[in-house]
This record gives C-alpha cells, sequence and structure tokens, in this order.
C-alpha cells in the first residue's frame, strides 16, 4: 500500500485534472459555444410578442360611443392539464353558454388534447373560467357596439380578429382607425408560463385615433325607428332618410332600410334612384337663373294631357298628370301642384347646355365626396346627345337621372344656403388618444349655384308646395317647412314598371331661418297611397316632432323659440340677416351656428386649377368641383391634360375644360 | 485569533448563502411582481368589460325603442305639435329665470 503521502500526491493529482477537465470544458461552454447556448436558451425563455393596438373609437357628434374597441378572449382548453373535469364543464356551459354535449364529446373521446372554442368573449363573461386548470385565454381586441347597432351600415364593419376595415366608414377611415401594433418580449418559465416584463418592452403599441362622426344619435336613433315603422304602415319594399345641416355640410342622421333582405343598408349613398318632382325645384332653379319665365307667366294646365311634337314632328310624347288641373300654371303653381304638363312646358325654354350645367352645378352627376367607402357612381347623359323633346323634358319632371338621397339633400341645402353648396361630410373630428385634435371639419363651400334672389324665389315655391294647398301639405307642423314631394315610377328591365312607385319628400326645415334640410324616400309602398305626399311626407313630420321633444335635440329650438309660429301657410319665408365678413371672423358659440361664407367678391374667390393629370375622369371632376369649378369633359377614360392648366389661378365658376383618352388611344 | 481553515469555508459558505438567497428572493420578488401585473392587468381588462356592458345596458335602457313603449303604456304619449310650447329664457319669470 502506497505511503500517505504518495495517495495525497495521487489524489491531487486526480483533483487537478480534474479541476482542469471541468475549467476546460467550462471555457468551451462559455467561450466558445457560449453564445450558441445563450441564444438556445433566450429562444426558450424569452417568447416575442406583437403587441396589438387598440383600435380607435367612433362616437357621434356629441360625444356618445357607437364603436369601441373591447379586449374579449377566445378560449382554449388544454384537456390533459385539467385537474377538475366536472368543474370546468359546467363552468364552461354557464359562462360560455356552450351546450354540455361539445364539451362531454371532447373529454370522453381523448382525442384531442387542445380544445378551441371561438368566441370572442368578454372579460366579465370569462372572469370564473380563467383561474382553473388546463384553460388557456387568447386575447383579441374586437370591436362593441354600446349603442347597439345605431347608424351600422355607415360604420361598417372590420374582419374577425385582423381588426381591419372591411366596409363602410371602418374601412374607408381604417388607417385612420387602426393603431400601430407594439412589440414585447415575454419571459417563460420552466411549465410554458408566460410572464409579461416591462423592461422587456421593445416598442410600445400605438393605440388608433377616435373618430367623431356628424351623426348625432338622437336623431339616428328616431329616423331608424321611424323608418322602420313607415316601411311596416305602408308595406313598402324600403327606404331612407337623411338629415343634413345645410349651413355646414355635415350629415346629422342617414338610415336605410331593405324590407325584402330585412337588413338596414347603406343605400342613401350606393343606390340612386330617378328623383321624380322632387327634381322640379331644380328646373325652376335653371329657368329664374336663365331668365326664361316672368313670375306671372303661365302655362296651359291642358286637363291633365299634354302632347308635345318635335319640331320635324316625327316625335311626339304625351306627358299626364296624376291630378288633373284645369287652370293655366305659372311656374310657382306647377311646382305647387307639382304639374308635369306645367314644368315640361316651362322647361322648353331652356336649352340643353343649362338645363345640364344647372344640374351639374348642383351637384349631380359626381360624387358627394362624403366619407363614405361606395358611395354610388351617378351619371347625367350629356346635352349634346339630348333628342328633341325627350331627356330634357325627363329630366325637368325629375327622370333620366338618377341622384342619391345624400345628393338631394345636399342639393335642397343650396335654396337653404342662399345658393352655394356644402360639401356634406359624416366627419367632425379626429382625435389621437391624448384627445389632441388631429382634424377639425371646416364647412367647405363647393361653388355658388344660383344667386340668393333665385333662391329666395324657389324657397317661396317649396313654401306653396309644402302648404295645406300643395302637394306636401301632410308634413306641415306648427314651425313652418318647406318642401317638395315626388312620386317617380320605377324602372325596371328597360321600361316603368306598373304600379311600383317610390315616394319621396324633400324638406327645408324651418321655414324661417333653416336649420336642416331633410330627405325621405319611400320605396314601392304596399299600400293605396303611394304618393310622397301622403307616404313619405307624414313620415318626416313624424320625426321632426319626435326630434323637437329629444332631450338632445339637433335643432335649435331657442331659435325657433324665436320664430314666427303664426306665419300663414304659403307666406314667403324670410331670411334672417346675411352676417357681415367680421361677424364670419368671431368665434363660434354653441348658440349660434357656423355661418355660410358670403359669396365673396369676384376678386377674392379665385381658385388654383389642381393637376389632375393622369386622373380617371370622375376623380378628376370632383377635384375640380370640389375647387369651385365647372367642368366640361371632352372623351373619357384618363385626363391627359386640362385647359387652364394645373396651377393657373382662376375665379371660381370658370369651366376647366378636361381631355381625356383610353390608354392605347393615340 | 488566526482564522483556520474550517473559518474560512464557513466564511465562504456563508457568502455563497447570502448571495444564493439574495438571487432566490430578487427572483421570488420579479415572480410575485409579474403575478400582480399580470392580476392588475387582468382586472382592468375585467372592469372595462364589464364598463362596456353596463353602458350597453344604459344605453339600451334609455333608447327610444324601450323609453317609448313604456311611456305608452304608462298613458303617456309623444306630444303632438299643438300640444309643446317652446319656452324662451327672458319669458320666464325673473326667478324662474337659470340664471337667477
Amino acid at each position: 500500500m502506497a505511503k500517505p503521502v504518495a495517495r495525497i500526491v495521487a489524489l491531487q493529482v486526480a483533483f487537478g485534472i480534474g479541476l482542469v477537465l471541468v475549467l476546460s470544458r467550462a471555457g468551451w461552454l462559455q467561450l466558445v459555444r457560449g453564445s450558441e447556448f445563450s441564444r438556445t436558451a433566450e429562444k426558450y425563455r424569452l417568447v416575442q410578442l406583437e403587441l396589438p393596438a387598440r383600435r380607435g373609437s367612433i362616437l357621434d357628434r356629441n360625444g356618445t360611443r357607437l364603436v369601441i374597441s373591447e379586449e374579449k378572449y377566445h378560449v382554449q382548453i388544454a384537456t390533459r392539464e385539467v385537474s377538475d373535469t366536472p368543474l370546468l364543464k359546467r363552468a364552461v356551459v354557464r359562462d360560455l353558454r356552450l351546450p354540455a354535449t361539445t364539451l362531454h364529446r371532447i373529454f370522453q373521446s381523448g382525442a384531442s388534447r387542445y380544445a378551441w372554442f371561438n368566441g370572442p368573449w368578454t372579460a366579465p363573461e370569462i372572469a370564473r373560467i380563467r383561474k382553473l386548470k388546463g384553460v388557456h385565454l387568447i386575447p383579441v381586441y374586437s370591436r362593441a357596439y354600446p349603442s347597439g347597432r345605431l347608424a351600422g351600415a355607415i360604420i361598417g364593419t372590420v374582419a374577425g380578429d385582423s381588426g381591419r376595415g372591411t366596409s363602410g366608414l371602418e374601412r374607408s377611415l381604417d388607417s385612420i382607425l387602426a393603431g400601430t401594433p407594439g412589440l414585447t418580449t415575454n419571459l417563460r418559465d420552466g411549465v410554458g408560463r408566460q410572464f409579461e416584463s416591462p423592461e422587456r418592452l421593445i416598442r410600445a403599441p400605438i393605440p388608433g385615433n377616435d373618430v367623431v362622426l356628424t351623426i348625432d344619435a338622437e336623431l339616428q336613433e328616431i329616423a331608424e325607428q321611424a323608418l322602420t315603422e313607415a316601411l311596416k304602415d305602408s308595406k313598402a319594399e324600403g327606404g331612407d332618410v337623411v338629415f343634413l345641416d345645410h349651413q355646414t355640410g355635415e350629415i346629422l342622421a342617414v338610415a336605410s332600410r331593405s324590407a325584402a333582405a330585412g337588413t338596414v343598408t347603406a343605400s342613401a349613398f350606393t343606390v340612386p334612384f330617378e328623383p321624380g318632382s322632387t327634381a322640379k325645384p331644380f328646373t325652376a332653379a335653371a329657368l329664374l337663373t336663365f331668365d326664361r319665365v316672368k313670375p306671372a307667366e303661365t302655362v296651359s294646365a291642358a286637363g291633365g294631357k299634354w302632347t308635345y311634337i318635335s319640331a320635324s314632328g316625327r316625335y311626339s310624347r304625351t306627358i299626364q298628370d296624376t291630378h288633373v288641373h284645369n287652370q293655366p300654371l305659372t311656374l310657382a303653381g306647377a311646382i305647387q301642384v307639382s304639374s308635369n304638363i306645367g314644368v315640361a312646358q316651362f322647361a322648353l325654354r331652356l336649352k340643353p347646355e343649362e338645363q345640364y350645367d344647372m344640374l351639374r352645378a348642383f351637384g349631380f352627376g359626381a360624387p358627394t365626396g362624403a366619407e363614405f367607402p361606395s358611395e354610388a357612381a351617378t351619371s347625367l347623359v350629356r346635352p349634346d346627345t339630348w333628342r328633341d323633346g325627350q331627356e330634357g323634358l325627363s329630366i325637368a319632371i325629375g327622370y333620366r337621372f338618377v341622384v342619391t338621397p345624400v345628393q338631394l339633400a345636399a342639393a335642397y341645402g343650396v335654396f337653404a344656403n342662399d345658393g352655394v353648396l356644402m360639401a356634406p361630410t359624416l366627419v367632425r373630428s379626429i382625435r389621437n388618444v391624448d384627445g389632441g385634435i388631429l382634424y377639425q371639419h371646416a364647412p367647405e363651400v363647393v361653388r355658388r349655384v344660383i344667386t340668393e334672389a333665385v333662391a329666395a324665389t324657389v324657397r317661396e315655391f317649396l313654401a306653396e308646395a309644402a302648404s295645406d294647398s300643395g302637394t306636401g301639405g301632410q308634413a306641415q307642423l306648427r314651425f313652418r317647412l318647406l318642401g317638395k314631394t315626388g312620386t317617380a315610377r320605377i324602372a325596371e328591365n328597360g321600361s316603368y314598371a306598373t304600379g311600383k312607385y317610390r315616394a319621396s319628400f324633400a324638406a327645408i326645415f324651418p321655414a324661417k331661418d333653416p336649420q336642416l334640410v331633410a330627405v325621405v324616400t319611400i320605396d314601392q309602398p304596399g299600400t293605396p297611397e303611394y304618393f310622397g305626399g301622403t307616404v313619405a311626407a307624414p313620415v318626416l313630420k313624424n320625426m321632426l316632432l319626435q326630434a323637437l321633444s329629444a332631450r338632445k335635440s339637433v335643432i335649435d329650438r331657442g331659435a325657433l323659440a324665436d320664430s314666427d309660429e303664426s306665419a300663414p301657410a304659403g307666406a314667403a319665408p324670410a331670411r334672417p340677416p346675411r352676417r357681415t365678413e367680421s361677424e364670419v371672423g368671431q368665434p363660434h358659440i354653441a348658440a349660434v351656428r357656423l355661418p355660410v361664407p358670403a359669396p365673396a367678391p369676384a376678386r377674392a374667390s379665385y381658385a388654383v386649377v389642381p393637376n389632375v393629370n393622369g386622373k380617371p375622369v370622375r376623380p378628376a371632376t370632383l377635384a375640380l368641383h370640389q375647387r369651385g369649378f365647372r367642368v366640361r369633359v371632352e372623351g373619357g377614360g384618363r385626363v391627359i391634360r386640362s385647359v387652364p392648366s394645373a396651377g393657373d389661378s382662376l375665379p371660381a365658376g370658370t369651366t376647366v375644360v378636361i381631355y381625356a383618352a383610353r390608354p392605347g388611344t393615340p | 485569533m488566526k482564522a483556520r481553515g474550517r473559518h474560512w469555508l464557513m466564511l465562504w459558505l456563508v457568502l455563497f448563502l447570502g448571495v444564493a438567497a439574495a438571487v432566490v428572493s430578487r427572483q421570488r420578488a420579479a415572480l410575485l411582481t409579474a403575478r400582480s401585473l399580470d392580476s392588475l392587468r387582468n382586472q382592468r381588462v375585467a372592469l372595462e368589460g364589464e364598463k362596456a356592458r353596463l353602458d350597453r345596458q344604459i344605453e339600451e335602457a334609455t333608447s327610444r325603442t324601450v323609453l317609448i313603449p313604456q311611456m305608452e303604456r304608462a298613458g303617456f304619449h309623444q306630444p303632438d305639435d299643438h300640444e309643446s310650447r317652446i319656452l324662451k329664457a327672458d319669458s320666464l319669470s325673473p326667478g324662474l329665470r337659470p340664471d337667477h
């Protein structure tokens, strides 16, 4: 046996060798492969996650929340992790309202280790099950509607968990509402549990911006409810209601229903219709503007049936009135009793270009530019293709051209606005998460369409039309309104269907110092009464009565109280004195409504021609209209040049000619 | 007194245990904080969800769809044109004016 010293030395050498081996291995692991192992460890210990950004809310003009983003959860159950199966089953059936049979099947078969339940469920709904073993929650932001689906068709929808807008304002304002996702690293323990670590936040999510609409929630509710009841009462196929603040262009309420589909729609923007007699005031405006009629001039009412024979004698057409009149009609009288014969005879005095230009100036045949993403493309037949006695006469009485209810409301706003067309809008302001204002809607004047005098005269016509002796008397209430009824036949498969009508009523309320414009259309009433005056006009009266007694009425009741309540029917409505330029510059006070900018002196209303080269004709026309120019289009396709050219400064109202060609055309 | 080998051993052991205890307590505190953060976050989300639910209930309960039928059942009706009058502030007696 070796001596103790030798044994100690041997032991020391062995320890030394062991130590060297350990140090070598440690050095190898730390120095040579350290970074690789470090990466592997991080991979298992740290999880990088994208933090979804909360989508912005959509509010009404008074701050009522119409749409919010709420954190909700999908549920995953890891069946092998569950410790108390009966308890879990009871909780899931009770809180998630899932059928017990589904859970029995999942646990009995034992085939799947994970069961996925696609909610999403709200936090209160999963509050109890989140504490149970085996339950994994997958959070997502989901849209919630505190006010129900008020204005649902206009607001639109988002796609599932992606949160991207797919229709309505959710789509057109998607880039504003969607925030910027953040990035973080979570810590994971040995059994896979994840823990948030504030220090490992790489990038915080930036919430989307909030959008304040011009919609008034209470008026919207009144409109939706009244429309639903009206469709039921009149057994109609559908209908639309639009309320517009003509002074600012703000759309206060817009409701559409389709009884056939049983759904809400956005047809006030998307489905154009022939306006029928509600278009007669535009013909009157053209006649007055081009001085083609004197107040006392009359035409024959022709006993309710009038035949036009073209100059060549080869074409004739007969126009009839539903209500037969025998007395000669002035222009005012023709509008009052809604005589097709009267208006058609007066319209013969207009040149096609004059009639066409006037309708274009009112905004027809071009999109309004409101933020709704799928606004219908409406068009007007170009005057150089009009045939003698056909398009001109039809257009004068509201046929052969189509409008959307929103376009019609904006156009009636011209009469209320002393001749100025305002651009309609649905967005009042945009705020960031801190409440900072990113955008505030400023009333946008499109152009002056008619003079103040012509607007005042047409308002007198509308007062007569909405009086007891006119067709719209059933809409009248104590605070007088101005309006025009329409009962248009509906075209199907290239001809007008028998017994199918669209009743409509366009109104300005109140007659004195107007506050809003409204349009009601009822599509195919199924009752014996199908006229605009008997079907659509009472709906508006009902809505106005409700709005007047609403808690937070959009109608300025103080201003109404000041108006003359005892004004006789048909009395010429007076306009309040227009504010001076200096008053226009005063700060906005709650009770004072935003004034329509007075027609600027010729020198002051210059605008720069925008560059529209390369754009399709429609957006190019819209861009020019929005700057107050009239537009003449030569050719089709994309714009190749404009005369005057981009950058030129011209008075508003000047005609800009745009030349367009299709790609490949020489 | 001269420190012997076993004293050094004890010292190193105590030092090691001290460091290990500090590490464990820090880890424990971090885990507790993370759990508490998670719990607070869940509470916040639950409260937000509850608030949204209550908001929905309030909106629904105060909507015209609910209120008007109740009002009609109680014998009231929507005021007609001739049944309402808008009062102007200057038409009220001084004591009733809002600015008094």
